[in-house]
C-alpha cells in the first residue's frame, strides 16, 4: 500500500506539472509563460539534485544524527512543529534586532552568524523530514523484510526515498510550495529538539547537592 | 536486620537453623535461591529496532537515484535554455536584505517596545520548548 501511494503521488505530481506546463484544452499559453514555467521546473530539480549530494554527503557522515531527529519528528510530530514555528519567528525577530546594531559594527558578525545557524539548521532539519518520510513510505517492519529486503533499507535509502518523494510534490506548483515551507518548520524543530541529532539538552539543569 | 539474620548472612552453613526461625530471612533467600526459569530468546519476534539495518548501504537505489534526478535537470535545463550550475545560482539566490526589510516593516506598528516585549516572549517560549527533553527511542 505505501509503494503504491509512492508511486501515485510521483504519478500524480508529473501529471500536474505536465498539464500546468503545457494545457491540453482552452488556454493559451504565451511563449514567455511557457518557458517561466520550463524555467521554474529546471531550477526545482537542478535544487533537488544539489539537495540529494547534501543529503547523502550528511547521512554519510552523521547516519546516527539524522535517524534519532527522524525517530524523533515521528514520535512527536505536534512538538517538532511548534517549536519549528516558534524557532523560525525567533530567527526573523533576532535577525530584526540584529540589524538595529548594525551601525554599532556587532550587528554585522551577529547576523551573519544567526544566518549561518538558520541554514545549518534547515539543511539537517530538511535531511531528518526526508529520512522520516522515506521510512514511513518504505521503511522496515519486521526481520523477515530485514532479510527479504536487498535495496530498500538503510538510512541512506530512506533518505533518497524521501528526497524524490518530497520533491516529487515541490513539483505541485503552489502546494509544493506550502508542503516545503511545512517541511522546513518540521525539520527545524526536530533538529532544535534533538540538537541536531545528539538528543544533549540545550541547557543543563542545575541542582544542589544532596548530603 | 537483628543480630541473628546478621549472623547468617556472614556464616549461613553454621548458622542455618536460623532460617527455621525467621520467615523474613526464608522468604529472601528463598527467592535468591529459587532455580530461574529460563526460556530461549526468539530473536526474530523481537521488535523490530530503529537501528537494525540502518547502516546498510543500498548504492545501486542511490546512485540510480542521482543520476536519474541530474539526467532529468539536464533535460529540463537544456529546454529551457539554460546550464544546470546557473539554475542552481538561480534558486539558491535568496534577498536577506529585502526579506529583513519587509519583517521590520510589518512589525513597525508594534513600536520598539511592543518589538522588545514579542522578541522576549517568542525567546521565553523557544527556551521551555527547548528545555523539553526528547522522547524518541524511549517513547
Amino acid at each position: 500500500m505505501r509503494k503504491g501511494l509512492l508511486l501515485s503521488l510521483t504519478l500524480a505530481a508529473t501529471v500536474v506539472t505536465a498539464l500546468v506546463a503545457a494545457p491540453p484544452f482552452g488556454t493559451s499559453f504565451t511563449f514567455s509563460q511557457a518557458a517561466t514555467m520550463m524555467t521554474r521546473t529546471a531550477v526545482i530539480v537542478s535544487l533537488l539534485f544539489v539537495w540529494i549530494i547534501a543529503a547523502i554527503a550528511v547521512t554519510l557522515a552523521s547516519g546516527r544524527e539524522i535517524r534519532y531527529a527522524s525517530i524523533e519528528l515521528r514520535t512527536s510530530p505536534l512538538h517538532c512543529f511548534a517549536l519549528g514555528l516558534v524557532a523560525v519567528t525567533s530567527f526573523v525577530l533576532t535577525g530584526i534586532v540584529f540589524s538595529y546594531l548594525i551601525p554599532y559594527f556587532v550587528g554585522l558578525p551577529l547576523l551573519i552568524a544567526l544566518g549561518l545557524f538558520a541554514v545549518l539548521t534547515k539543511i539537517f532539519g530538511t535531511i531528518a523530514v526526508f529520512h522520516a518520510v522515506g521510512t514511513i513510505v518504505a521503511g522496515l517492519r519486521t526481520r523477515d523484510q530485514l532479510s527479504r529486503r536487498r535495496w530498500l533499507r538503510g538510512d541512506l535509502a530512506m533518505v533518497v526515498i524521501g528526497v524524490l518523494l518530497l520533491g516529487a510534490i515541490r513539483l505541485i506548483p503552489v502546494v509544493g510550495t506550502i508542503a516545503w515551507f511545512v517541511v522546513s518548520v518540521f525539520g527545524v524543530g526536530a533538529a532544535l529538539a534533538t540538537k541536531f541529532g545528539r538528543r544533549e539538552p540545550w541547557f543543563l539543569a542545575w541542582r544542589a547537592a544532596e548530603a | 536486620m537483628n543480630e541473628a539474620c546478621q549472623r547468617y548472612a556472614e556464616d549461613p552453613e553454621s548458622n542455618s537453623a536460623h532460617l527455621q526461625q525467621c520467615a523474613h530471612c526464608r522468604a529472601i533467600y528463598g527467592v535468591l535461591d529459587a532455580s530461574i526459569e529460563s526460556t530461549p530468546l526468539q530473536v526474530m519476534e523481537l521488535p523490530l529496532a530503529p537501528w537494525e539495518g540502518a547502516a546498510y548501504r543500498s548504492w545501486p537505489l542511490v546512485i540510480g537515484g542521482t543520476l536519474a534526478v541530474l539526467a532529468i535537470a539536464f533535460a529540463l535545463c537544456a529546454a529551457a535554455g539554460i546550464s544546470v550550475p546557473m539554475a542552481i545560482r538561480a534558486g539558491t539566490q535568496f534577498d536577506w536584505r529585502a526579506a529583513l526589510s519587509a519583517a521590520d516593516r510589518a512589525l513597525r506598528p508594534l513600536g520598539p517596545i511592543g518589538l522588545g516585549v514579542l522578541f522576549i516572549v517568542v525567546n521565553t517560549a523557544l527556551v521551555l520548548l527547548l528545555r523539553r527533553a526528547p522522547r524518541g527511542i524511549d517513547a
